[in-house]
């Protein structure tokens, strides 16, 4: 693995390893660029990964502190933890359950389609679906997703049955195992998946794609990828002509480096991306970097998440197996009928006891719970993730009352629920209780959101620099040669998981930067 | 102190073997007998009984030894040890709850327990109990195997072999899913 000197002026300095930046790094390496990858977290691998929710939530997270505020139940629950993302080489795809579905076309014209909706600051993306289609098969060529490119589905799970035989019998139609970059059969030398039930504790078998697994190593054979762990990134920096030019980071044994880039790109997921351009203030630039419009850190999206749990006078033993391998996708249409703008899919949720109980209904204790509790093995689980509505207030801004560990104030989370998102998340209540009755359940549990995994909008993408931060191509429209390559860029949030359009988002963003690198 | 003295990393109750991490520290070993506040760091044996007994108002659950609260609380233990706002909760919860009421906690009918808790169920202190109370008694082995959790299974070779589909309590799914 090469070394990049401090001031090497022609490598690509990508912050992040997850889904935008390890994919970004892997493209950008196979097209002959010299790329720096900070990672402020280790270099874990599967000999290290365990099967269990605590200790790999331990192992995996961002545990820094937060703050947060607003109306959502969040701030009362999680106070200092709001958002959920991790902290090693790979990111966030060393926890996560495989779900990649594309954005649907209206979803990419949110305005256009839902129209004025008081409160909300909804704007079109600037690119079309039919502009992202051919990167979304790149992507699930090379994560490897079941049911496309003559890949498998992952077979049917005892969650899964409920699932299918209650939206069956409410006449539900669009249901299936789903897409998962998870593989039934062995492909790209991953093996099969091994039903262990622990995806979203790191992968120990590997039959699921993530960086850790699949991109890192290939851009490591390239010979062009120097990874540096244990690296914090704390400023952006710029030149006198105002264009990104270098990184200000911390190392694992406490030093501070600058090291000068031809290319910045963030990659540090919807809280730290935002909180670096904020951080990152300059007599030119003093709200912060790309930031001359205000919309750094606003418009913060985080799904209409939400899970239901049943219980059946029979076992199901939902924590065998992959944990979300099913989807009913009837409501993911925009149908104004419904009373609220957007959709949303129904996805299989589980999880393991320790994790139910704790994320089921936090402050919830007595005999009630207990009972319930104790009938994990008769539990099934269903999961929402349907589009809320972007409104500026909703934002990262950087909490001067507390710094952390390298001087940089902590991050703060508000959030407030739109009218719209109440409605939907009341659809959806009825929905997934509606299943699970008709699969015969005897108590439904309406689970509240939990800290968000699906953090995406605030940094978001538009036609014009007036709307949000970065233009078409991820690059900001204030400060040239400084990308972002992360949920933050999403212009909105669309109903689905969106790690599959945060990949193929990166290597869409790799083509462009490969051209302006050799420029 | 050796509080990892014994290797447990799987029990069965009902049937259901539920496995730790091979990699992860075993179930800590809590004695039977009173003794069993030797192994603390931070509370005295008051503390100990008052935050055994919280927990078991907390999260009761009929059949489940007491051994097992005990443990909650040898791990609230470990972690009030480790972090300064950890001990400051623990012995200010201990505090608030033993002023609650005119009668020790630990000798009031299970009903008077649950109303000196109600009491204080929205401060901080009471928060932070009842949260690490989830977060221990739930990741203990032997919960899992009486509640039907078979945990780590990578090990074992994952489900699939071994009833991920095992469910036929429902008709069969058709072929062309």
């Amino acid at each position: 693995m090469p070394t990049y000197a401090f001031n090497d002026s022609d490598a690509v300095v990508i912050i992040g390893s997850g889904a935008g930046g390890g994919t970004l790094a892997n493209e950008l390496c196979q097209r002959g660029l010299k790329v720096v990858l900070l990672e402020a977290g280790p270099h874990l691998t599967a000999e290290d990964f365990v099967n269990d929710d605590w200790a790999a939530y331990e192992m995996l997270s961002w545990l820094d502190r937060r703050s947060a505020s607003g109306n959502w139940r969040i701030a009362k629950d999680f106070p200092d933890a709001p958002s959920w993302h991790c902290k090693v080489v790979g990111g966030t795809t060393t926890h996560w359950s495989g779900c990649t579905y594309r954005f649907q076309d209206h979803e990419l014209k949110a305005r256009s389609t839902y129209g004025d909706i008081p409160g909300a600051s909804l704007i079109d993306w600037p690119i079309s679906l039919s502009e992202l289609e051919p990167y979304y098969e790149r992507a699930e060529a090379k994560m490897g997703v079941s049911r496309t490119n003559g890949l498998p589905a992952l077979p049917a799970n005892n969650n899964f049955k409920v699932m299918y035989w209650g939206a069956k019998r409410l006449g539900l139609s669009k249901i299936s195992t789903g897409n998962h970059a998870i593989n039934a059969v062995p492909y790209d030398g991953r093996p099969a998946s091994i039903q262990d039930g622990f995806s979203v504790s790191g992968d120990k078998h590997g039959a699921r794609w993530s960086t850790l697994n699949v991109e890192i190593p290939r851009a490591e054979a390239t010979g062009k990828l120097d990874l540096r762990t244990g690296a914090r990134a704390i400023q952006i920096l710029h030149n006198e002509a105002g264009e990104a030019n270098g990184v200000v980071y911390v190392d694992a044994a406490g030093t501070t480096h600058k090291q000068t880039a031809k290319i910045v790109v963030l990659a540090g997921n919807c809280i730290e991306s935002p909180r670096l351009l904020l951080n990152s203030k300059t007599g030119r630039y003093p709200n912060g970097l790309a930031n001359g419009y205000g919309h750094v850190g606003r418009h913060y999206l985080r799904h209409i998440i939400q899970t239901v749990w049943s219980i059946f006078d029979q076992p199901v033993n939902m924590h065998r197996g992959e944990l979300m391998g099913g989807l009913v996708a009837d409501f993911a249409e925009h149908d104004p009928a419904r009373g609220f703008a957007g959709g949303y899919y129904i996805e299989l949720n589980a999880m393991g006891l320790p994790t139910t109980a704790a994320f089921m209904n936090p402050g919830w204790w007595g005999y009630d719970f207990t009972n319930v509790i104790e009938q994990y093995a008769h539990m099934a689980g269903m999961f929402m993730t349907g589009e809320d509505m972007p409104q500026p207030g909703n934002r990262v801004t950087l909490n001067e009352s507390e710094l952390d560990a390298f001087g940089v104030p902590i991050a703060n989370l508000h959030y407030d629920d739109h009218p719209n998102d109440l409605l939907m998340r009341n659809h959806g209540y009825k929905t997934l209780t509606g299943i699970h009755q008709a699969a015969g359940a005897k108590r439904c549990i309406e689970a509240p959101a939990y800290p968000a995994s699906h953090n995406l909008g605030s940094n978001r993408m538009s036609a014009k620099p007036e709307d949000g931060v970065v233009d078409r191509n991820g690059e900001t429209h204030e400060v040239k040669n400084l990308f972002i390559v992360d949920g933050s860029a999403f212009a909105s949030g669309g109903a689905c998981n969106p790690t599959l359009t945060i990949v193929a988002l990166a290597i869409r963003q790799a083509d462009f930067i490969a051209t302006r690198a050799s420029a | 102190m050796e509080i990892f003295s014994i290797v447990t990393r799987s029990i069965t109750k009902n049937g259901v073997t539920a496995h730790k991490d091979p990699k992860l520290p075993p179930l800590p070993h809590v004695s039977d007998g009173p003794d069993w506040t030797n192994i603390l760091n931070l509370f005295n044996p008051e503390q100990a009984t008052l935050l055994v007994a919280t927990v078991q108002t907390l999260y009761p659950h009929r059949g489940v030894a007491p051994t097992v609260y005990r443990r909650v609380v040898v791990n609230f233990d470990k972690l009030a040890s480790q972090t300064p706002s950890a001990a400051r909760l623990s012995l200010a919860f201990c505090d608030k709850l033993s002023a609650a009421s005119p009668v020790s906690f630990t000798e009031l009918a299970e009903t008077y327990r649950i109303s000196a808790l109600k009491t204080i169920e929205t401060t901080p202190e009471f928060i932070f109990v009842q949260r690490m109370s989830v977060r221990y008694l739930y990741d203990d082995l032997e919960i899992w195997a009486s509640f039907g959790y078979e945990g780590a299974s990578y090990h074992l070779g994952g489900y699939i072999k071994r009833g991920f589909d095992d469910l036929n309590w429902l008709p069969p799914l058709p072929n062309d899913l």
